[in-house]
Protein backbone atom coordinates (compact mmCIF):
# COMPACT_ATOMS: atom_id res chain seq x y z
CA UNK A 1 0.00 0.00 0.00
CA UNK A 2 0.62 3.81 -0.86
CA UNK A 3 3.72 2.61 -3.24
CA UNK A 4 4.66 4.74 -5.57
CA UNK A 5 6.73 4.07 -9.00
CA UNK A 6 7.77 5.76 -12.15
CA UNK A 7 6.46 5.22 -15.48
CA UNK A 8 9.16 4.93 -18.77
CA UNK A 9 8.17 9.29 -19.15
CA UNK A 10 9.38 9.93 -15.87
CA UNK A 11 6.26 11.11 -14.47
CA UNK A 12 5.30 9.76 -11.11
CA UNK A 13 3.10 7.18 -10.87
CA UNK A 14 0.71 6.27 -7.85
CA UNK A 15 0.27 2.50 -7.88
CA UNK A 16 -2.38 3.18 -4.95
CA UNK A 17 -4.74 5.87 -6.11
CA UNK A 18 -5.61 6.36 -9.77
CA UNK A 19 -4.86 9.83 -10.08
CA UNK A 20 -4.80 12.25 -13.24
CA UNK A 21 -1.24 12.13 -13.72
CA UNK A 22 -1.56 8.02 -13.75
CA UNK A 23 -4.72 8.05 -15.59
CA UNK A 24 -3.51 10.74 -18.42
CA UNK A 25 -0.19 8.33 -18.68
CA UNK A 26 -2.17 5.03 -18.88
CA UNK A 27 -4.49 6.52 -21.93
CA UNK A 28 -1.51 8.03 -23.68
CA UNK A 29 0.44 5.29 -23.39
CA UNK A 30 -2.65 2.93 -24.92
CA UNK A 31 -2.67 5.78 -27.80
CA UNK A 32 0.62 4.91 -28.91
CA UNK A 33 0.51 1.27 -28.78
CA UNK A 34 -2.91 1.67 -30.92
CA UNK A 35 -1.03 4.05 -33.22
CA UNK A 36 2.14 2.36 -33.38
CA UNK A 37 0.30 -1.93 -33.78
CA UNK A 38 -3.07 -0.52 -35.90
CA UNK A 39 -2.07 -2.46 -38.92
CA UNK A 40 -1.82 -5.73 -36.57
CA UNK A 41 -5.74 -5.08 -35.84
CA UNK A 42 -6.46 -4.31 -39.07
CA UNK A 43 -5.17 -7.44 -40.73
CA UNK A 44 -7.44 -9.45 -37.79
CA UNK A 45 -10.41 -7.49 -38.75
CA UNK A 46 -9.65 -8.07 -42.24
CA UNK A 47 -10.00 -11.84 -41.59
CA UNK A 48 -12.91 -11.23 -39.68
CA UNK A 49 -14.92 -8.77 -40.00
CA UNK A 50 -14.10 -5.40 -43.21
CA UNK A 51 -10.62 -4.74 -42.62
CA UNK A 52 -11.17 -0.91 -41.15
CA UNK A 53 -10.97 -1.62 -37.32
CA UNK A 54 -7.44 -0.66 -36.77
CA UNK A 55 -8.13 2.57 -38.96
CA UNK A 56 -10.70 3.51 -36.95
CA UNK A 57 -9.55 2.81 -33.59
CA UNK A 58 -5.70 4.82 -34.79
CA UNK A 59 -8.21 7.58 -35.82
CA UNK A 60 -9.86 7.92 -32.71
CA UNK A 61 -7.19 7.83 -30.29
CA UNK A 62 -5.39 10.53 -32.99
CA UNK A 63 -8.24 12.61 -32.18
CA UNK A 64 -7.87 12.07 -28.21
CA UNK A 65 -4.24 12.90 -27.88
CA UNK A 66 -4.89 16.98 -27.63
CA UNK A 67 -7.61 16.47 -25.14
CA UNK A 68 -5.19 13.89 -23.34
CA UNK A 69 -2.18 15.91 -23.22
CA UNK A 70 -4.63 19.02 -21.67
CA UNK A 71 -4.65 20.10 -18.21
CA UNK A 72 -7.52 18.38 -16.19
CA UNK A 73 -9.08 18.45 -11.89
CA UNK A 74 -10.58 14.48 -12.16
CA UNK A 75 -9.53 11.13 -13.89
CA UNK A 76 -13.46 11.43 -15.16
CA UNK A 77 -12.34 14.47 -17.25
CA UNK A 78 -9.83 12.62 -19.45
CA UNK A 79 -12.29 9.17 -19.57
CA UNK A 80 -14.58 11.99 -20.93
CA UNK A 81 -12.12 13.23 -23.77
CA UNK A 82 -11.17 9.92 -24.99
CA UNK A 83 -14.96 8.59 -24.75
CA UNK A 84 -15.68 11.46 -27.08
CA UNK A 85 -13.09 10.82 -29.72
CA UNK A 86 -14.68 7.36 -30.21
CA UNK A 87 -18.69 8.86 -30.00
CA UNK A 88 -17.13 10.45 -33.22
CA UNK A 89 -16.55 7.15 -35.24
CA UNK A 90 -18.75 5.89 -37.40
CA UNK A 91 -19.75 2.44 -37.84
CA UNK A 92 -20.01 -0.36 -34.46
CA UNK A 93 -16.99 -0.50 -32.42
CA UNK A 94 -16.00 2.74 -32.25
CA UNK A 95 -19.15 4.00 -30.88
CA UNK A 96 -19.64 1.28 -28.40
CA UNK A 97 -15.51 1.82 -27.19
CA UNK A 98 -16.93 5.52 -26.35
CA UNK A 99 -19.72 4.37 -24.40
CA UNK A 100 -17.33 1.86 -22.38
CA UNK A 101 -14.99 4.88 -21.95
CA UNK A 102 -17.25 7.33 -21.55
CA UNK A 103 -19.23 4.93 -18.37
CA UNK A 104 -15.83 3.71 -16.85
CA UNK A 105 -14.92 7.08 -16.22
CA UNK A 106 -18.41 8.38 -14.82
CA UNK A 107 -16.74 9.67 -11.75
CA UNK A 108 -16.34 12.22 -9.55
CA UNK A 109 -13.29 10.90 -7.75
CA UNK A 110 -9.93 12.77 -7.83
CA UNK A 111 -7.87 9.52 -6.85
CA UNK A 112 -9.64 6.18 -7.89
CA UNK A 113 -9.56 2.95 -6.13
CA UNK A 114 -9.24 -0.55 -6.62
CA UNK A 115 -12.85 -0.36 -5.88
CA UNK A 116 -13.78 2.82 -7.84
CA UNK A 117 -12.06 1.11 -11.08
CA UNK A 118 -14.14 -2.03 -10.50
CA UNK A 119 -17.53 0.17 -10.40
CA UNK A 120 -16.22 2.03 -13.32
CA UNK A 121 -15.92 -1.62 -15.30
CA UNK A 122 -18.74 -3.22 -14.21
CA UNK A 123 -21.13 0.01 -15.36
CA UNK A 124 -19.23 0.42 -18.42
CA UNK A 125 -19.40 -3.38 -19.29
CA UNK A 126 -22.93 -3.64 -18.49
CA UNK A 127 -24.23 -0.73 -21.06
CA UNK A 128 -21.86 -2.44 -23.92
CA UNK A 129 -23.82 -5.72 -23.63
CA UNK A 130 -26.79 -4.15 -23.04
CA UNK A 131 -27.01 -1.66 -26.13
CA UNK A 132 -24.22 -3.96 -28.06
CA UNK A 133 -26.73 -6.93 -27.80
CA UNK A 134 -23.61 -9.47 -27.87
CA UNK A 135 -22.73 -12.17 -25.35
CA UNK A 136 -19.61 -14.09 -24.21
CA UNK A 137 -18.56 -16.69 -27.32
CA UNK A 138 -19.99 -14.24 -29.72
CA UNK A 139 -16.64 -13.26 -30.34
CA UNK A 140 -16.57 -9.65 -29.50
CA UNK A 141 -14.99 -7.30 -27.38
CA UNK A 142 -17.51 -8.79 -24.93
CA UNK A 143 -15.56 -12.09 -24.60
CA UNK A 144 -12.39 -9.74 -23.04
CA UNK A 145 -14.77 -7.17 -20.92
CA UNK A 146 -16.82 -9.57 -19.32
CA UNK A 147 -13.87 -12.04 -17.72
CA UNK A 148 -12.07 -8.55 -17.30
CA UNK A 149 -14.60 -7.07 -14.79
CA UNK A 150 -15.26 -10.29 -13.04
CA UNK A 151 -11.73 -9.96 -12.51
CA UNK A 152 -11.42 -6.84 -10.91
CA UNK A 153 -14.39 -7.17 -9.11
CA UNK A 154 -12.52 -10.17 -7.24
CA UNK A 155 -9.45 -7.69 -6.91
CA UNK A 156 -10.95 -4.66 -5.93
CA UNK A 157 -9.73 -4.98 -2.36
CA UNK A 158 -6.14 -4.58 -3.43
CA UNK A 159 -4.40 -1.25 -5.01
CA UNK A 160 -5.82 -0.05 -8.45
CA UNK A 161 -2.96 -1.40 -10.33
CA UNK A 162 -3.38 -4.79 -8.79
CA UNK A 163 -6.98 -4.57 -9.67
CA UNK A 164 -6.22 -3.59 -13.50
CA UNK A 165 -3.28 -6.26 -13.87
CA UNK A 166 -6.47 -8.98 -12.57
CA UNK A 167 -8.33 -7.41 -15.19
CA UNK A 168 -6.20 -7.20 -18.03
CA UNK A 169 -4.97 -10.81 -17.52
CA UNK A 170 -8.15 -11.85 -17.87
CA UNK A 171 -8.54 -9.51 -20.88
CA UNK A 172 -5.87 -11.25 -22.73
CA UNK A 173 -6.93 -15.09 -22.00
CA UNK A 174 -10.61 -13.95 -23.08
CA UNK A 175 -9.33 -12.05 -26.55
CA UNK A 176 -7.34 -15.46 -26.54
CA UNK A 177 -10.20 -17.46 -26.45
CA UNK A 178 -12.11 -15.98 -29.29
CA UNK A 179 -9.69 -17.64 -31.80
CA UNK A 180 -11.65 -19.67 -34.04
CA UNK A 181 -9.00 -22.57 -33.11
CA UNK A 182 -10.27 -22.52 -29.16
CA UNK A 183 -13.78 -21.65 -29.76
CA UNK A 184 -14.43 -24.63 -31.62
CA UNK A 185 -11.80 -26.90 -29.61
CA UNK A 186 -14.06 -29.80 -30.80
CA UNK A 187 -13.53 -29.55 -33.66
CA UNK A 188 -10.08 -28.28 -34.15
CA UNK A 189 -9.41 -30.76 -37.72
CA UNK A 190 -11.96 -28.76 -39.35
CA UNK A 191 -10.37 -25.11 -38.66
CA UNK A 192 -7.70 -24.40 -41.87
CA UNK A 193 -4.51 -22.79 -41.18
CA UNK A 194 -5.72 -19.62 -42.26
CA UNK A 195 -7.96 -18.89 -39.18
CA UNK A 196 -5.77 -20.27 -36.67
CA UNK A 197 -5.09 -17.60 -33.93
CA UNK A 198 -7.18 -15.35 -35.44
CA UNK A 199 -8.19 -13.22 -32.51
CA UNK A 200 -11.35 -10.45 -32.61
CA UNK A 201 -9.73 -7.55 -33.31
CA UNK A 202 -12.18 -5.58 -30.68
CA UNK A 203 -11.33 -8.46 -27.73
CA UNK A 204 -7.59 -7.89 -28.81
CA UNK A 205 -7.87 -3.50 -27.94
CA UNK A 206 -9.84 -4.36 -24.98
CA UNK A 207 -6.74 -6.43 -23.59
CA UNK A 208 -3.56 -3.68 -24.74
CA UNK A 209 -6.19 -1.33 -23.30
CA UNK A 210 -5.80 -2.67 -19.95
CA UNK A 211 -2.14 -3.60 -20.66
CA UNK A 212 -1.63 -0.32 -20.96
CA UNK A 213 -1.63 0.57 -17.34
CA UNK A 214 0.07 -2.55 -16.29
CA UNK A 215 2.80 -0.99 -18.15
CA UNK A 216 2.62 2.68 -16.27
CA UNK A 217 3.13 0.89 -13.38
CA UNK A 218 5.71 -1.63 -13.99
CA UNK B 1 -19.05 13.92 -63.24
CA UNK B 2 -21.69 13.88 -61.43
CA UNK B 3 -25.86 13.55 -61.88
CA UNK B 4 -26.94 15.69 -59.91
CA UNK B 5 -26.23 19.20 -58.07
CA UNK B 6 -23.87 18.60 -56.05
CA UNK B 7 -19.93 20.17 -55.76
CA UNK B 8 -17.92 17.72 -53.74
CA UNK B 9 -19.28 14.43 -51.78
CA UNK B 10 -17.51 15.20 -48.60
CA UNK B 11 -18.94 18.92 -48.60
CA UNK B 12 -22.71 17.67 -50.20
CA UNK B 13 -24.47 17.30 -46.57
CA UNK B 14 -22.88 20.31 -45.23
CA UNK B 15 -23.38 22.96 -48.37
CA UNK B 16 -26.84 21.96 -48.03
CA UNK B 17 -27.61 22.53 -44.28
CA UNK B 18 -25.68 26.04 -44.64
CA UNK B 19 -28.06 26.79 -47.61
CA UNK B 20 -31.05 25.60 -46.00
CA UNK B 21 -30.11 27.64 -42.61
CA UNK B 22 -28.96 30.87 -44.74
CA UNK B 23 -32.89 30.57 -46.11
CA UNK B 24 -34.37 30.41 -43.02
CA UNK B 25 -32.00 32.38 -40.97
CA UNK B 26 -35.08 33.43 -38.41
CA UNK B 27 -35.80 29.84 -37.61
CA UNK B 28 -32.70 27.81 -37.64
CA UNK B 29 -28.83 27.90 -36.38
CA UNK B 30 -25.88 25.53 -37.11
CA UNK B 31 -23.68 23.98 -35.51
CA UNK B 32 -20.55 22.75 -36.51
CA UNK B 33 -17.96 20.08 -35.16
CA UNK B 34 -19.62 18.31 -34.32
CA UNK B 35 -22.90 19.07 -36.88
CA UNK B 36 -26.26 19.65 -35.85
CA UNK B 37 -29.13 21.87 -36.66
CA UNK B 38 -31.00 23.84 -33.66
CA UNK B 39 -33.79 26.55 -33.29
CA UNK B 40 -32.91 30.29 -33.88
CA UNK B 41 -34.80 30.81 -30.82
CA UNK B 42 -34.82 28.13 -28.23
CA UNK B 43 -37.37 27.30 -26.21
CA UNK B 44 -37.26 27.64 -22.51
CA UNK B 45 -38.79 25.87 -19.37
CA UNK B 46 -39.97 22.75 -22.12
CA UNK B 47 -38.98 19.32 -22.66
CA UNK B 48 -36.50 19.02 -25.87
CA UNK B 49 -37.09 17.13 -28.71
CA UNK B 50 -34.27 15.97 -30.94
CA UNK B 51 -34.48 13.61 -34.01
CA UNK B 52 -31.93 12.92 -36.19
CA UNK B 53 -30.48 10.57 -39.07
CA UNK B 54 -28.76 9.73 -42.20
CA UNK B 55 -29.34 12.62 -45.08
CA UNK B 56 -31.25 11.63 -48.43
CA UNK B 57 -34.51 12.25 -46.33
CA UNK B 58 -35.47 16.01 -46.50
CA UNK B 59 -37.54 17.68 -45.21
CA UNK B 60 -36.77 15.39 -42.36
CA UNK B 61 -35.54 15.90 -39.92
CA UNK B 62 -34.14 19.33 -40.49
CA UNK B 63 -37.14 20.89 -42.25
CA UNK B 64 -39.09 20.24 -38.80
CA UNK B 65 -37.09 21.68 -36.63
CA UNK B 66 -38.91 24.87 -35.09
CA UNK B 67 -41.72 26.43 -32.66
CA UNK B 68 -44.04 23.37 -31.55
CA UNK B 69 -41.49 20.64 -33.24
CA UNK B 70 -38.18 19.94 -33.03
CA UNK B 71 -35.42 21.21 -31.02
CA UNK B 72 -32.23 20.09 -33.17
CA UNK B 73 -32.03 17.87 -35.82
CA UNK B 74 -28.35 15.84 -35.99
CA UNK B 75 -27.71 14.38 -39.91
CA UNK B 76 -25.36 11.71 -40.76
CA UNK B 77 -23.99 11.72 -44.50
CA UNK B 78 -26.37 10.51 -46.82
CA UNK B 79 -28.09 7.64 -45.76
CA UNK B 80 -25.58 6.86 -42.50
CA UNK B 81 -26.29 7.63 -38.85
CA UNK B 82 -24.97 10.29 -37.06
CA UNK B 83 -22.44 9.87 -34.48
CA UNK B 84 -23.04 9.31 -31.00
CA UNK B 85 -20.73 12.74 -30.34
CA UNK B 86 -23.34 14.52 -32.31
CA UNK B 87 -25.95 13.34 -30.96
CA UNK B 88 -25.07 13.86 -27.25
CA UNK B 89 -24.07 17.70 -28.57
CA UNK B 90 -27.02 18.17 -29.73
CA UNK B 91 -28.67 16.99 -26.16
CA UNK B 92 -26.34 18.99 -24.35
CA UNK B 93 -27.32 21.97 -26.61
CA UNK B 94 -30.83 21.80 -25.94
CA UNK B 95 -31.57 20.48 -22.48
CA UNK B 96 -33.25 23.14 -20.45
CA UNK B 97 -33.10 21.11 -17.63
CA UNK B 98 -36.62 18.89 -18.02
CA UNK B 99 -35.08 16.57 -20.19
CA UNK B 100 -34.64 15.38 -23.56
CA UNK B 101 -36.92 13.21 -25.91
CA UNK B 102 -34.90 11.10 -28.90
CA UNK B 103 -37.07 10.30 -31.71
CA UNK B 104 -35.54 7.47 -33.54
CA UNK B 105 -35.95 5.61 -36.63
CA UNK B 106 -35.93 2.11 -36.07
CA UNK B 107 -32.53 1.23 -38.17
CA UNK B 108 -29.55 -0.47 -36.40
CA UNK B 109 -27.15 2.47 -36.71
CA UNK B 110 -29.21 4.99 -35.55
CA UNK B 111 -30.64 3.08 -32.75
CA UNK B 112 -27.27 2.30 -31.55
CA UNK B 113 -25.82 6.21 -31.81
CA UNK B 114 -28.75 7.73 -30.42
CA UNK B 115 -28.95 5.10 -27.56
CA UNK B 116 -25.24 5.23 -26.66
CA UNK B 117 -25.40 9.19 -26.66
CA UNK B 118 -28.24 9.10 -24.39
CA UNK B 119 -26.58 6.23 -21.87
CA UNK B 120 -23.50 8.06 -21.87
CA UNK B 121 -25.59 11.13 -20.67
CA UNK B 122 -27.19 9.29 -18.48
CA UNK B 123 -26.14 11.33 -15.41
CA UNK B 124 -25.82 14.62 -16.38
CA UNK B 125 -28.92 14.52 -18.91
CA UNK B 126 -32.70 12.78 -18.17
CA UNK B 127 -33.11 11.23 -21.99
CA UNK B 128 -35.93 9.06 -22.89
CA UNK B 129 -35.80 6.98 -26.48
CA UNK B 130 -38.63 6.76 -28.79
CA UNK B 131 -38.05 4.13 -31.63
CA UNK B 132 -40.23 4.51 -34.60
CA UNK B 133 -41.39 0.88 -36.58
CA UNK B 134 -44.02 1.70 -38.13
CA UNK B 135 -43.37 0.31 -42.05
CA UNK B 136 -45.30 -2.79 -42.47
CA UNK B 137 -43.04 -4.31 -45.51
CA UNK B 138 -40.47 -5.33 -42.40
CA UNK B 139 -43.00 -6.60 -40.29
CA UNK B 140 -42.25 -10.32 -40.91
CA UNK B 141 -38.33 -9.99 -39.77
CA UNK B 142 -37.47 -12.80 -37.65
CA UNK B 143 -37.20 -12.21 -33.75
CA UNK B 144 -33.75 -11.17 -32.61
CA UNK B 145 -33.77 -9.30 -35.99
CA UNK B 146 -33.93 -5.51 -36.05
CA UNK B 147 -37.94 -5.43 -36.61
CA UNK B 148 -39.75 -2.96 -38.59
CA UNK B 149 -38.24 -0.26 -40.05
CA UNK B 150 -38.83 3.62 -39.17
CA UNK B 151 -40.24 5.63 -41.84
CA UNK B 152 -42.62 8.45 -42.74
CA UNK B 153 -44.77 7.97 -39.34
CA UNK B 154 -41.85 9.87 -37.82
CA UNK B 155 -43.32 13.34 -38.94
CA UNK B 156 -46.62 12.49 -37.24
CA UNK B 157 -44.34 11.00 -33.94
CA UNK B 158 -42.37 14.54 -33.82
CA UNK B 159 -45.24 16.89 -34.33
CA UNK B 160 -47.09 15.39 -31.70
CA UNK B 161 -44.48 15.23 -29.22
CA UNK B 162 -43.04 19.26 -30.31
CA UNK B 163 -46.79 19.77 -29.50
CA UNK B 164 -46.61 18.16 -26.49
CA UNK B 165 -43.51 19.74 -24.92
CA UNK B 166 -44.62 22.77 -26.09
CA UNK B 167 -48.03 22.99 -23.42
CA UNK B 168 -45.49 22.00 -21.04
CA UNK B 169 -45.92 18.09 -20.48
CA UNK B 170 -43.21 16.40 -18.52
CA UNK B 171 -40.73 14.17 -20.13
CA UNK B 172 -42.39 11.17 -19.93
CA UNK B 173 -45.37 12.37 -21.05
CA UNK B 174 -44.11 13.56 -24.27
CA UNK B 175 -42.15 10.40 -24.89
CA UNK B 176 -45.60 8.24 -23.70
CA UNK B 177 -47.46 10.42 -26.51
CA UNK B 178 -44.77 9.47 -29.12
CA UNK B 179 -44.66 5.77 -28.28
CA UNK B 180 -48.86 6.06 -28.50
CA UNK B 181 -48.44 7.16 -32.31
CA UNK B 182 -45.93 4.80 -32.39
CA UNK B 183 -48.04 1.98 -31.43
CA UNK B 184 -51.35 3.36 -33.54
CA UNK B 185 -49.23 3.92 -37.40
CA UNK B 186 -48.58 2.11 -40.10
CA UNK B 187 -46.99 2.82 -43.45
CA UNK B 188 -46.51 0.90 -47.06
CA UNK B 189 -44.72 2.88 -49.45
CA UNK B 190 -44.14 2.02 -53.25
CA UNK B 191 -41.55 3.00 -55.76
CA UNK B 192 -41.85 3.42 -59.82
CA UNK B 193 -38.35 4.04 -59.80
CA UNK B 194 -35.44 3.76 -57.84
CA UNK B 195 -33.25 6.76 -56.24
CA UNK B 196 -30.52 7.39 -58.27
CA UNK B 197 -26.47 7.74 -57.12
CA UNK B 198 -26.00 11.54 -56.54
CA UNK B 199 -22.42 11.40 -57.61
CA UNK B 200 -22.71 8.67 -60.41
CA UNK B 201 -26.76 8.85 -61.61
CA UNK B 202 -26.75 4.98 -60.98
CA UNK B 203 -30.13 3.56 -59.70
CA UNK B 204 -30.27 1.85 -56.72
CA UNK B 205 -32.37 -1.42 -58.23
CA UNK B 206 -33.48 -1.85 -61.95
CA UNK B 207 -37.28 -2.03 -62.93
CA UNK B 208 -38.69 -3.09 -66.31
CA UNK B 209 -41.34 -0.80 -67.84
CA UNK B 210 -44.41 -1.09 -66.27
CA UNK B 211 -42.94 -2.63 -63.32
CA UNK B 212 -43.30 -1.06 -59.11
CA UNK B 213 -41.30 -1.82 -56.24
CA UNK B 214 -44.14 -2.94 -53.85
CA UNK B 215 -42.66 -2.68 -49.84
CA UNK B 216 -39.85 0.18 -50.43
CA UNK B 217 -38.41 2.04 -47.03
CA UNK B 218 -36.41 4.96 -47.69
CA UNK B 219 -32.81 4.67 -48.31
CA UNK B 220 -33.05 3.04 -51.90
CA UNK B 221 -33.34 -0.35 -51.24
CA UNK B 222 -35.37 -3.05 -53.22
CA UNK B 223 -39.37 -3.60 -51.57
CA UNK B 224 -40.95 -7.02 -50.91
CA UNK B 225 -42.66 -6.97 -54.13
CA UNK B 226 -41.80 -6.86 -57.95
CA UNK B 227 -45.39 -6.43 -59.78
CA UNK B 228 -47.04 -4.51 -62.79
CA UNK B 229 -48.30 -1.39 -61.91
CA UNK B 230 -51.77 -0.96 -61.90
CA UNK B 231 -54.13 2.33 -61.99
CA UNK B 232 -53.55 4.79 -59.07
CA UNK B 233 -56.92 3.82 -57.23
CA UNK B 234 -55.24 -0.20 -57.65
CA UNK B 235 -51.60 0.74 -56.40
CA UNK B 236 -52.88 2.97 -53.57
CA UNK B 237 -55.95 0.72 -52.95
CA UNK B 238 -53.65 -2.06 -52.52
CA UNK B 239 -51.66 -0.31 -49.55
CA UNK B 240 -54.19 1.59 -47.89
CA UNK B 241 -56.33 -1.84 -47.49
CA UNK B 242 -53.20 -3.22 -46.02
CA UNK B 243 -53.29 0.05 -43.30
CA UNK B 244 -56.89 -0.58 -42.65
CA UNK B 245 -56.45 -4.19 -41.92
CA UNK B 246 -53.19 -3.92 -39.73
CA UNK B 247 -54.45 -1.60 -37.71
CA UNK B 248 -57.65 -3.17 -37.61
CA UNK B 249 -59.62 0.35 -38.53
CA UNK B 250 -63.48 -0.38 -38.54
CA UNK B 251 -66.64 1.76 -39.34
CA UNK B 252 -65.98 5.41 -37.65
CA UNK B 253 -62.65 4.84 -36.96
CA UNK B 254 -60.81 8.49 -36.95
CA UNK B 255 -57.56 8.63 -38.57
CA UNK B 256 -54.49 11.26 -39.46
CA UNK B 257 -54.20 10.66 -43.59
CA UNK B 258 -50.17 11.17 -44.81
CA UNK B 259 -49.76 10.47 -48.62
CA UNK B 260 -45.77 11.22 -48.88
CA UNK B 261 -43.55 11.31 -51.93
CA UNK B 262 -40.58 9.89 -52.43
CA UNK B 263 -38.28 12.30 -53.60
CA UNK B 264 -39.58 12.88 -57.49
CA UNK B 265 -43.38 12.11 -57.64
CA UNK B 266 -45.19 15.14 -59.15
CA UNK B 267 -47.36 17.12 -56.83
CA UNK B 268 -50.32 16.14 -59.08
CA UNK B 269 -49.35 12.57 -58.30
CA UNK B 270 -49.60 12.64 -54.53
CA UNK B 271 -52.78 14.61 -55.11
CA UNK B 272 -54.80 11.27 -57.28
CA UNK B 273 -53.06 9.37 -54.70
CA UNK B 274 -54.57 11.09 -51.67
CA UNK B 275 -58.08 10.92 -53.51
CA UNK B 276 -57.63 6.94 -54.36
CA UNK B 277 -57.00 7.16 -50.59
CA UNK B 278 -60.09 9.05 -49.19
CA UNK B 279 -61.94 7.06 -51.73
CA UNK B 280 -61.34 3.73 -49.77
CA UNK B 281 -61.16 4.61 -46.30
CA UNK B 282 -64.34 5.98 -47.29
CA UNK B 283 -65.76 2.80 -48.66
CA UNK B 284 -64.39 1.19 -44.82
CA UNK B 285 -66.36 3.74 -43.30
CA UNK B 286 -63.16 5.67 -42.15
CA UNK B 287 -62.97 8.98 -41.06
CA UNK B 288 -60.02 10.93 -42.55
CA UNK B 289 -59.87 13.85 -39.81
CA UNK B 290 -56.84 15.43 -40.78
CA UNK B 291 -54.50 14.98 -43.84
CA UNK B 292 -51.04 16.04 -45.10
CA UNK B 293 -49.83 15.47 -48.55
CA UNK B 294 -46.33 16.51 -49.72
CA UNK B 295 -42.80 15.32 -50.14
CA UNK B 296 -41.97 14.76 -46.18
CA UNK B 297 -39.91 11.93 -45.93
CA UNK B 298 -37.77 11.21 -48.97
CA UNK B 299 -35.74 8.35 -50.50
CA UNK B 300 -33.05 11.08 -52.22
CA UNK B 301 -34.95 11.57 -55.86
CA UNK B 302 -36.80 8.30 -55.51
CA UNK B 303 -40.53 7.89 -57.63
CA UNK B 304 -42.63 6.80 -54.83
CA UNK B 305 -45.14 6.96 -52.48
CA UNK B 306 -46.08 5.87 -49.08
CA UNK B 307 -48.84 6.06 -47.52
CA UNK B 308 -49.27 6.30 -43.29
CA UNK B 309 -52.34 6.04 -41.20
CA UNK B 310 -52.62 6.99 -37.54
CA UNK B 311 -55.22 5.95 -35.94
CA UNK B 312 -56.42 9.34 -33.70
CA UNK B 313 -57.98 10.11 -30.72
CA UNK B 314 -58.96 13.52 -29.16
CA UNK B 315 -55.41 13.99 -27.63
CA UNK B 316 -53.36 13.29 -30.72
CA UNK B 317 -55.96 15.11 -32.94
CA UNK B 318 -55.25 18.24 -30.58
CA UNK B 319 -51.82 18.19 -30.85
CA UNK B 320 -51.71 17.56 -34.52
CA UNK B 321 -53.57 20.59 -34.80
CA UNK B 322 -51.38 22.82 -32.59
CA UNK B 323 -49.69 25.32 -33.89
CA UNK B 324 -46.20 24.56 -35.75
CA UNK B 325 -43.21 26.82 -37.22
CA UNK B 326 -40.75 24.62 -39.32
CA UNK B 327 -39.17 25.16 -42.91
CA UNK B 328 -41.56 22.29 -43.76
CA UNK B 329 -44.58 22.71 -42.26
CA UNK B 330 -46.54 26.02 -40.34
CA UNK B 331 -50.03 26.04 -39.30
Amino acid sequence: MGRARLDRGGDLVSAAALDVTSTRAWLLRFSEHVVADADELTELDRLVGDGDFGWNLSAAVRRARPGLESPAETPGELWSRLSDAFLAAGGTSGPLFGLWFGRLGASEATGWTGHDLADGLSRATEAVTRLGGASVGDCTMVDALVPATQAAADAADADWSDAVAAAAAAARTGAESTAPLVASRGRASYVGERARDVVDPGALAVAWFLEAATDTVR
Amino acid sequence: MTSSVINDADDFVREALEGLVATHGDLLALHDEPLFVTRRNPSTGAVALVSGGGSGHEPLHTGFVGDGMLDAAVPGAVFSSPTSLQVKAAVESVDTGRGVVLVVKNYTGDVLNFSIAAEVLADRHDVEVVVVDDDLATESAADGGPGRRGTAATVVVEKVCGAAARRGDDLAAVAGLGRRVVERSASLGVAYRACTNPLTGALSFDLAPGEIEVGVGIHGERGRSTQQAGTADEVVGDLVGRLVEHLDLGTGARVLLLVNGLGATHPLELSVAARAARAVLRDRGVVVERSLVGPYVTALDMHGLSVTLTRLDDELLELWDAPVSTAAVTW
